[in-house]
């Protein structure tokens, strides 16, 4: 456990909104911290709409998710947030001066004089194999979590998936000073969406002998003195057939979870956090929620309503951290100040 | 408010919606998917994941779907209607069934 980060403000959620959360807690003058489940920013813009079309972005006649995501890390680069990517946000609780401790899975703690909760629909978490058993072995024989070499070194390897990660995954596996003893791709049937080059690889690899291909559904799991041994598969034609393992590496994409928002002693309503109108506020002071995260009457799940919002939050925000200060409306156009934070003076 | 599946999901059940569900609202039934009224929280992600555009928010169901709201709570409450949080392959005949309209008479409960 390191020592916890002290921040003025917080954003939970590096999507659209979490990022230009950052961009007008800058314009403010409040630097902050992000920490996103995904191991790049970008949220359901980089995973559900990187290469689809959004055409109601305000001033964009026409973008593709990714392309959004990319000007909005252009506009926030002045204000240098620090990010903290592959981390989940687990609790919340207030402390004795009033400030927030938001700790991660991952052992990181924050303590904070706000919270921005931008969460979306929830952290995108790898999509777990579905089998009686199997989850007894997490963490210890079989991952789901961003493939690591050193959980398989010298030992035998099962990928499951079908997809680029997968794919890339096998064929990282087979060389190299961390190399598995062998490695064993697992699909229900012979055909992938990964791309085709590497597809081409994979197949390259399988008539080389360097790994292989097996075609099949699993449907148990054999072990001996808590150790994981094999899967029960049933292959394609219709045959049951064990495939012995040492390690499980899941690959099978990730999807988004509420997860534990709920647990935080927010007011809520059907699972989304209540905010007013006035600056986004949840019911606790100090905790803003803006975008996909929150209701109110009238709500719309738009990213452009969860930029308005991400406005108003960070002025509700600077009226919380500087009560001496008058908080000024200042243009970009012609504000010396806002021309210094934005690096431009 | 709730998202309802509408009848194009009748014996096609392509799944790509229940992937991308943060709050696992889908249940399975013999030749269709229902969500789950108190289970959904709205967020349309499911929308475009749909390949034969069967999923609607309450309010933007076409006139000739709007017994599928009532339907889809229905369904959702029978015993036999389990929690699908994984993509499968669709129906075998999904392909011939997707244009079809006035599938309601095909549904298996």
């Amino acid at each position: 456990m390191t020592a916890p980060i002290d921040t003025e403000a917080l954003v939970i959620g590096a999507g659209p909104v979490g990022l230009f959360q950052v961009f007008q807690l800058g314009l403010q003058g409040i630097h902050c911290h992000v920490v996103d489940a995904l191991p790049h920013v970008g949220g359901q813009c980089a995973e559900l709409y990187a290469g689809k079309p959004i055409y109601d972005i305000p001033g964009i006649p026409f973008c593709t998710g990714r392309e959004l995501v990319e000007r909005l890390q252009q506009q926030i680069a002045p204000f240098k947030p620090t990010l903290h990517l592959g981390q989940q946000v687990d609790s919340i609780e207030r402390l004795p001066d009033q400030r927030l401790k938001v700790s991660t899975g991952s052992g990181c703690t924050f303590h904070t004089n706000t919270l921005f909760i931008a969460a979306g629909v929830g952290a995108f978490v790898p999509r777990r194999m579905l089998l009686d058993g199997l989850s007894a072995f997490e963490g210890s024989q079989v991952f789901a979590e961003h493939p690591a070499p050193e959980r398989w070194a010298s030992q035998h390897l099962v990928v499951a998936g079908e997809g680029d990660a997968a794919l890339q995954t096998c064929l990282s596996a087979i060389e190299g000073p961390q190399a598995a003893a062998s490695v064993t791709l697992l699909h229900r049937r012979d055909q992938f969406s990964a791309a085709p080059d590497l597809i081409a690889q994979m197949r390259q690899a399988c008539a080389e002998g360097r790994m292989r291909f097996v075609a099949g559904q699993p449907t148990g799991l054999r072990t001996a003195n808590g150790h994981l041994q094999a899967l029960e598969l049933l292959n394609p034609q219709g045959d049951t057939e064990w495939l012995s393992l040492d390690v499980l590496q899941t690959c099978l994409g990730l999807s988004p979870k509420l997860g534990p928002v709920a647990q935080w002693g927010l007011a809520m309503e059907r699972k989304q956090l209540v905010v007013n109108t006035e600056n986004f506020g949840t019911s606790e002071t100090g905790i803003f929620a803006v975008g996909d995260i929150n209701t109110y009457p009238g709500k719309k799940k738009l990213i452009l309503c969860g930029f308005h919002e991400a406005t108003l939050a960070a002025f509700g925000a600077v009226a919380l951290l500087r009560p001496a200060e008058k908080t000024l409306l200042q243009y970009t156009t012609t504000s010396t100040l806002l021309h210094q934070r934005l690096g431009i003076a | 408010m709730t998202h309802v599946v509408s009848e194009s999901c009748i014996q096609c059940k392509y799944t790509d919606c229940v992937d991308v569900c943060p709050v696992d609202c889908f249940r399975e039934g013999p030749n269709f998917l229902t969500i789950d009224p108190d289970e959904c929280i709205d967020c349309a992600v499911c929308i475009p994941e749909c390949p034969v555009n069967a999923i609607y928010a309450e309010e933007d169901l076409p006139a000739d779907q709007q017994h599928m709201t009532k339907l889809n709570a229905e369904l959702a409450l029978l015993p036999g209607w389990k929690s699908i949080t994984k993509r499968k392959a669709p129906m075998a005949e999904a392909d011939a069934w997707k244009d079809k309209t006035g599938k309601l008479s095909q549904l298996i409960r």
